[in-house]
C-alpha cells in the first residue's frame, strides 16, 4: 500500500506527496501531459528535442544542471509517444532548490538559438547512435508505420527521420511550449523523506504564482480496425534473422489491459514461460525471444520480437510462434500457470516498491491516465482475471488479420 | 506576501558526512562468512552467493561464465525447466553475474517465501547437472549474443581499449574469437565447478528487511557442513602486458559514428592518489557537467554523450574516456578531448568548480547507499579488496581534502600524452 497526501493548486497544478523517511533524499517528478502523439506528423521528434532544450536555461536561471549539481542533485528526462517526465533528486535538506529550479522552467525558457543549435546537433547524433549504428536499431522506426497507418503511434519519440529534427525553428519551440508546459497540464510529485506541508508551503511558493495557460485541445486521429495480415522484409547487415509481430490490443488504462498482461506474462514472463521453453529450450528456433506489451496510453500494441538460430528457416520460426499463439487461444491455461504469473505480478510491483523515485514515477502515472489512488488497486486487478479471460484476450488479439509481421533478414555475406 | 527573486538560488546545505549503514558479520558452522545489511520498508531479501571462480580462475576463455550461467540448468532433484518453474512461481528472481575475480548467483526474493527458494538455491549451487544438451542451447544463444555485439563499435572499441592496455588474453581484457565458443568442453565446466564453487571459496551477503529467522534458514542449507573443497594450486598465473602500440583504428563499414576511447591502465582504489584522480575524472568527464560533456555535447553538440570512467580491479585499473561521436567530426572531437585534458594539466581548477563537484560527488554516495541492496551491490565490490563499506567514510573525506594544485599535480604526473591509448572505430580514421 503506496500511501500519499494529493492536493492541487489554483493554478491547476496536481501535486501529491508520498513519504518514504528510509531515505535521506528527496525526489521532485514533474509529469507533463505532451508526448509524441501530439506531435505534427510533418514535425515529428519535436517533443523529445524539446525535452533537451528544458536543460538549455529558463527565464531567470541560465543553467540548469550546475546549481543543482551544487547541492548534491541529479536529474534526468525522458519523452514517450504519451508524455514527458522530468525528475531530480536531492539530498532532502534541499529539496526547495528542485522547487525552485522546476518551477521556473515551467514559467518559461531562455529560449536561445545557440540552445536549439546545439541540441539539434545532439539529437541528431542520438538519433544515429541508437536507430542507424546499433544492429537491428531501425525495427521500431518501420514496424510502428506499418502497426499504425492514422494514429500518430506511427513515429517513434526519436521522430520520423532526421530531417525533422534538423528543420526544428525557435517558433515553433516557443509555441509548442506555452501550449503544453503549464501548470494546468502537468503532476508534481514528491516523494522520499520529506513532509506534506512543507511541500505545500513550497509548492504555493514557487509554483503557485506561475499563470494557466490555454492547452491546445488533443484531437487524435483513431486507427482504423485492422482487417487483414500485414507484413513487410527487410534486408540488413546483421548477423541473424529477426522477426517481430506486432498486434493491436487495449489502452493501458482499459480494464482489459490487464487480462492481456498476464497473457504476455504466460508466453514470455520468465525462463518457464511458454515461448521460452518452446521456442529457445526445446525447439532450438530462436536465440532470445520476447513478448511484451507497450503499455501505451492509447490503444497499443501486443509485441512478440525474437533472433532466430543460425540456420533456421524464417518461415518454420513463424510458423513455431503462431503454434505457441494458437494454443493460448484454443486451449484455456490451467490455474496453477495462472496463479504463477500473478505471483510474480505481485513480487515485481514489491520489488518496485523499494525506490522512492520510481514509485513517484508511477504515482504521476496513474494520476494522468486516470487517478493516483489506481496504484493501490493493481494487484487486485490483476487477481481478478481468469483463465476464461486469458483465452478470450488470446482468441481476440492474437489472430493473424490483427497481425503486423516485420521479417528482419541478414544480407547474405 | 514579498516579492519572489526567481534568479537567486534557495540556501542549500553542504553533505559533510555521508551516514552509511554498517554491515555486520556472522560465520556458519562450516565457517562461510555471512555479511548482513538490515533494512528497507518492503519484506524481500537479496541473497548473493559470491566465490572466487571469476575470469581470473579460468584456463582458457568462457569457462567462468558458462559454468556461472549453467548452475540452474538442472539439478539433482530438478530439472532446468522445473527449476525456471519454480523460482518463477515463488516470484523470486535469479540472476549470475560473473566477473574478473568473483562470479556470484544472486537470490532475490518476498520473505514469505524464503525457506522455499533456499531450497531451490542450495540445489542449485550444491547439486548442478551441466546436461549436455542445455550447454549446447546455452553456449549457442551466447554465441549469436557476441556476434550481435560485435557489429556495435562501442563494444569493438571497448574490446581494443582493454586488449591494448591489458594484454588481449589476460582476465582484464578477457578478448577472444567467436571460434572459441565451438571448443569449449562439457568436462572443463564440470571441473571448474568442482574446484571453486565449493564451501571454503564461498562468501554470502544477506541485505534487505531481516528478522532472527533468516540466518537460521541460511545456516541450515549451506552452513551444516563443508560441502566440496576447493582445489589448491590450480590457479593459472596472469601478468599484465600493455602495448607498445599506443594508437588503434579498427574498421567497421558504413558505420554512421566512430567511436573514441581515450585513456590508460592505471592503479586500483587502494592507492593513495585515487581520491585525487577520481575528483579529476569527475571534473574531465565523471557526471553531466563536466567539461568534456560541456565542451563536446553541450557546446559543439558532436555527441549525443561523453563520459569517462575509472575501473578498479583487484591487480590493476584504467582510466577511459568513452564517446560515440558522428563520422564527420571525429576529428574535431578528438582535438576538443586532449585540450581538455591539458586545461587541467596548465591551469587550476577553480574553486567554485571544486567545490560544486565535491557536493555532487557526496550526492552521489546518498544516491548510491539508499537502499541495502545498493549497499550489498557495493559491498560485494569492497569485500574483494579486503574491506567494508566504511571505506567510503574515509574516502569522501580524502575527496573533500583534494586541492586544485593536487589535481594539476596528478593530471601532470598520469596524463602526459604520450601514455595515452587512442582508439577510434569507425567508417574511416580521423
Amino acid at each position: 500500500m503506496i500511501e500519499f497526501d494529493k492536493f492541487t493548486l489554483d493554478n491547476g497544478l496536481k501535486v501529491i506527496v508520498h513519504r518514504d523517511t528510509s531515505t535521506p533524499l528527496a525526489a521532485v517528478n514533474i509529469l507533463y501531459n505532451i508526448g509524441a502523439k501530439d506531435e505534427n506528423p510533418e514535425q515529428t521528434g519535436f517533443a523529445h528535442l524539446f525535452e533537451h532544450l528544458m536543460f538549455g536555461g529558463s527565464i531567470n536561471i541560465p543553467n540548469y544542471d550546475e546549481p543543482l549539481q551544487q547541492v548534491g542533485g541529479d536529474n534526468n528526462a525522458w519523452t514517450s509517444n504519451d508524455v514527458t517526465n522530468y525528475y531530480l533528486t536531492v539530498p532532502k535538506e534541499n529539496l526547495e532548490t528542485g522547487f525552485w529550479l522546476e518551477s521556473d522552467r515551467m514559467l518559461s525558457l531562455a529560449f536561445t538559438e545557440k540552445s536549439l543549435d546545439v541540441q539539434k546537433a545532439v539529437v541528431i547524433e542520438e538519433f544515429k547512435q541508437h536507430y542507424f549504428n546499433q544492429p537491428y536499431g531501425d525495427v521500431w522506426l518501420h514496424l510502428r508505420p506499418l502497426a499504425y497507418k492514422k494514429h500518430p503511434y506511427q513515429w517513434s519519440t526519436i521522430g520520423k527521420c532526421i530531417e525533422h529534427i534538423a528543420d526544428a525553428q525557435l517558433q515553433d519551440v516557443k509555441d509548442f511550449f506555452f501550449h503544453h508546459y503549464a501548470p494546468n497540464n502537468a503532476v508534481l510529485v514528491v516523494s522520499g523523506h520529506v513532509e506534506t506541508e512543507e511541500v505545500k508551503r513550497l509548492a504555493e511558493k514557487w509554483f503557485g504564482p506561475i499563470e494557466r495557460r490555454e492547452i491546445t485541445p488533443r484531437n487524435l486521429p483513431t486507427e482504423p480496425k485492422q482487417t487483414e495480415f500485414r507484413s513487410l522484409h527487410l534486408e540488413r547487415e546483421v548477423p541473424y534473422d529477426a522477426i517481430y509481430m506486432a498486434f493491436h490490443m487495449c489502452s493501458r488504462n482499459h480494464e482489459d489491459f490487464y487480462k492481456v498482461d498476464l497473457l504476455s506474462d504466460i508466453l514470455s514472463n520468465g525462463q518457464s514461460s511458454r515461448i521460452f521453453q518452446t521456442l529457445i529450450k526445446e525447439k532450438n528456433l530462436f536465440s532470445s525471444i520476447d513478448a511484451y506489451l507497450t503499455g501505451d496510453f492509447e490503444p497499443g500494441l501486443f509485441v512478440i520480437s525474437g533472433k532466430l538460430t543460425q540456420g533456421v528457416n524464417m518461415m518454420d520460426a513463424e510458423k513455431a510462434i503462431w503454434d505457441v499463439l494458437d494454443e493460448v487461444s484454443a486451449t484455456k491455461a490451467n490455474e496453477y500457470e495462472l496463479q504463477k504469473v500473478k505471483n510474480k505480478i505481485e513480487s515485481s510491483l514489491v520489488f518496485s516498491e523499494i525506490s522512492f523515485l520510481n514509485k513517484a514515477m508511477n504515482i504521476a502515472q496513474h494520476e494522468i491516465t486516470g487517478q493516483a489512488e489506481d496504484i493501490n488497486l493493481e494487484v487486485e486487478k490483476y487477481n481478478k482475471v481468469s483463465t476464461a479471460d486469458l483465452q478470450e484476450m488470446a482468441q481476440k488479439i492474437l489472430i493473424k488479420e490483427n497481425c503486423s509481421t516485420l521479417y528482419y533478414h541478414a544480407k547474405k555475406q | 506576501m514579498e516579492k519572489l527573486n526567481r534568479s537567486l538560488p534557495p540556501h542549500f546545505k553542504t553533505i559533510e558526512h555521508v551516514d552509511i549503514p554498517k554491515s555486520k558479520q556472522e560465520v556458519l558452522s562450516n565457517q562461510i562468512p555471512v555479511h548482513i545489511i538490515a533494512g528497507g520498508s518492503q519484506d524481500v531479501l537479496k541473497i548473493e552467493m559470491i566465490f572466487n571462480a571469476g575470469l581470473w580462475y579460468q584456463k582458457s576463455p568462457l569457462i567462468s561464465g558458462t559454468c556461472n550461467s549453467m548452475l540452474n540448468e538442472g539439478s539433482e532433484k530438478y530439472s532446468a525447466a522445473e527449476l525456471a518453474e519454480k523460482f518463477d512461481f515463488y516470484g523470486a528472481y535469479i540472476t549470475y553475474n560473473n566477473s574478473q575475480h568473483d562470479a556470484s548467483v544472486c537470490l532475490y526474493t518476498l520473505n514469505k517465501y524464503l525457506n522455499e527458494t533456499l531450497d531451490l538455491l542450495e540445489q542449485i549451487i550444491k547439486y548442478p547437472t551441466f546436461p549436455e544438451k542445455e550447454f549446447k542451447t546455452i553456449l549457442s544463444n551466447k554465441k549469436q549474443d557476441f556476434l550481435v555485439n560485435r557489429e556495435k563499435t562501442n563494444a569493438l572499441a571497448k574490446e581494443k581499449f582493454n586488449a591494448l592496455i591489458y594484454g588481449a588474453t589476460h582476465p582484464y581484457a578477457n578478448v577472444f574469437e567467436a571460434k572459441v565458443f565451438d571448443e569449449v568442453k562439457l568436462d572443463d565446466i564440470k571441473e571448474f565447478y568442482k574446484n571453486f564453487y565449493t564451501s571454503d571459496n564461498c562468501r554470502i551477503i544477506v541485505s534487505g528487511k531481516m528478522d532472527e529467522t533468516v540466518l537460521p534458514k541460511i545456516e541450515s542449507r549451506f552452513g551444516a557442513s563443508a560441502w566440496q573443497t576447493k582445489t589448491s594450486g590450480i590457479e593459472p598465473e596472469h601478468k599484465l602486458i600493455s602495448s607498445n602500440e599506443k594508437k588503434s583504428f579498427v574498421l567497421k563499414k558504413d558505420a554512421v559514428q566512430s567511436s573514441i576511447r581515450i585513456g590508460r591502465p592505471l592503479f586500483n582504489k587502494t592507492h593513495p592518489d585515487f581520491a585525487g584522480i577520481m575528483l579529476l575524472n569527475l571534473v574531465l568527464g565523471g557526471y553531466f557537467g563536466s567539461r568534456l560533456m560541456q565542451n563536446i555535447r553541450e557546446d559543439k553538440g558532436y555527441t549525443y554523450g561523453i563520459n569517462s570512467v575509472l575501473l578498479s580491479h583487484l591487480e590493476s585499473g584504467h582510466f577511459a574516456i568513452i564517446t560515440e561521436v558522428g563520422t564527420d567530426v571525429c576529428e574535431a572531437a578528438i582535438s576538443e578531448i586532449y585540450k581538455e585534458i591539458d586545461r587541467l594539466k596548465e591551469e587550476l581548477v577553480p574553486e567554485d568548480e571544486l567545490n560544486l563537484v565535491k557536493n555532487f560527488f557526496a550526492g552521489e554516495m546518498l544516491r548510491s547507499f539508499d537502499s541495502p541492496f545498493a549497499l550489498s551491490e557495493s559491498l560485494r565490490g569492497n569485500l574483494l579488496f579486503g574491506f567494508d563499506n566504511s571505506y567510503y567514510e574515509r574516502f569522501l573525506q580524502d575527496i573533500k581534502a583534494t586541492t586544485s594544485q593536487k589535481i594539476m599535480e596528478l593530471a601532470n604526473t598520469y596524463f602526459q600524452k604520450e601514455d595515452l591509448y587512442e582508439v577510434i572505430v569507425g567508417e574511416n580514421k580521423a
